[in-house]
């Protein structure tokens, strides 16, 4: 017992050093901020025309299955095929961004939890420098929210948005 | 004892109700039946002493009372069957308003509200997505909202915007994460290999600003 005090003070006075020494720890360049969800956005283009698809690669979201059909009952086209898709955390205080593709955008404001899981949204539909709708939403897990956009190429473009968490 | 009918036959012959043949042979048989014609000559004589004691006419008592009791009565009988009709006549016309003009145009409206809420689609379920209000900047474009069950979709569907030119190049990317700097006022958005594809911010008037723009 007398031999083991003093190795025992000597270990926590060497951990004690080292300690203090150690490299402070990293600052992180993006502070973590509070967020009431998470969601998935993906700009679509429907065309009757197979021709007209650009040849997009992007894989259907795992929790949407059967995303193509579920288009087809709402848009009159044969092929839907995702141009561009973005997973977003939507901040409690700061204003979020859904950016798919530059051609065509959202902004959203969290507007705070709602009911069965829900997320009431402020939503902004974008066209490069010109806001196309302004919309209060409430987005639920299972239940994505289709836009009709504007047309191209004898086809539509269309924005799914998805709420994945909260 | 009398047989009835001889009394009878007594009482018309004092009365002076029988006809000459019917009297002739009724005194026949007085002739023939004393004690008939006994029991006759006592109810005459009888009769006679009641006839010369009672006056020929007897005033009604209370005459007046009487006929203004019929009045009243008669005058009762006419109130209660004017009360009657009057009766129907305000049921019928507790209904009356029923075919007014007005009442048309009531109940055209209360129809449309009854039918307003038996015909409108069901209320959303709790479970949805719901689009609680829409405002286009833009006059000539149209937004309209539904849910297609089909889809099991919320439905956000903007008519009307100028369609993109067809010629434009339309890219798209992917985006896996984003880091938001407050004082910047910007956001940094990265694609699913870490690298960062583009950065968010607003312009002096406020709009969304892409750079590099694509």
């Amino acid at each position: 017992m007398k031999v083991f005090f003093p190795i025992l003070c000597l270990l926590l006075c060497a951990a004690s050093v080292c300690a203090q020494e150690a490299p402070p720890q990293p600052v992180l360049s993006a502070v973590k901020h509070a967020t009431d969800g998470h969601v998935w956005g993906a700009l679509i283009f429907a065309t009757n025309e197979s021709e007209k698809l650009t040849g997009g690669k992007e894989p259907e979201h795992a929790d949407l299955p059967k995303l193509h059909e579920r288009l087809a009952k709402v848009f009159p086209y044969k092929h839907f095929e995702v141009l561009g898709q973005h997973r977003q955390d939507i901040f409690r205080e700061y204003e979020s961004w859904i950016v798919p593709s530059q051609d065509l955008f959202m902004k959203i404001d969290s507007k705070g939890p709602a009911e069965n899981e829900g997320l009431n949204l402020h939503l902004q539909v974008w066209r490069r420098h010109q806001v196309l709708v302004k919309s209060d939403a409430i987005l639920r897990k299972d239940s994505p929210l289709f836009i009709g956009g504007p047309p191209w190429k004898n086809g539509r473009l269309i924005f799914v948005v998805y709420l994945e968490r909260t | 004892m009398k047989h009835p009918s001889e009394e009878q036959d007594i009482i018309r012959w004092i009365d002076g109700e029988m006809n000459e043949s019917e009297c002739a042979t009724f005194e026949e048989r007085l002739k023939l039946d004393p004690a008939l014609a006994t029991e006759a000559q006592k109810m005459r004589a009888l009769s006679a002493s009641l006839r010369s004691h009672l006056p020929a006419e007897i005033r009604v008592p209370h005459a007046d009372y009487f006929n203004t009791q019929i009045e009243v009565r008669i005058t009762q009988m006419a109130l209660d069957e004017a009360r009657s009709k009057h009766a129907a006549t305000s049921w019928s016309a507790m209904f009356q308003w029923l075919t007014q003009p007005w009442f048309a145009l009531v109940g055209a409206a209360a129809l449309a509200v009854l039918g307003f809420f038996l015909l409108q689609p069901a209320s959303p379920d709790d479970s949805e997505s719901m689009i609680l209000s829409s405002y286009t900047p833009n006059l000539r474009v149209q937004a309209r909202t539904y849910h297609d069950h089909d889809a099991d979709a919320t439905v956000l569907m903007l008519d009307g915007l100028d369609a993109m030119p067809a010629d434009k190049h339309i890219s798209g990317v992917n985006i896996q994460r984003s880091e938001m700097e407050p004082e910047l006022a910007s956001t940094t958005m990265y694609d699913e290999k870490g690298a960062a594809v583009f950065m968010i911010s607003h312009d002096s008037l406020g709009n969304p600003l892409i750079s590099p723009e694509g």
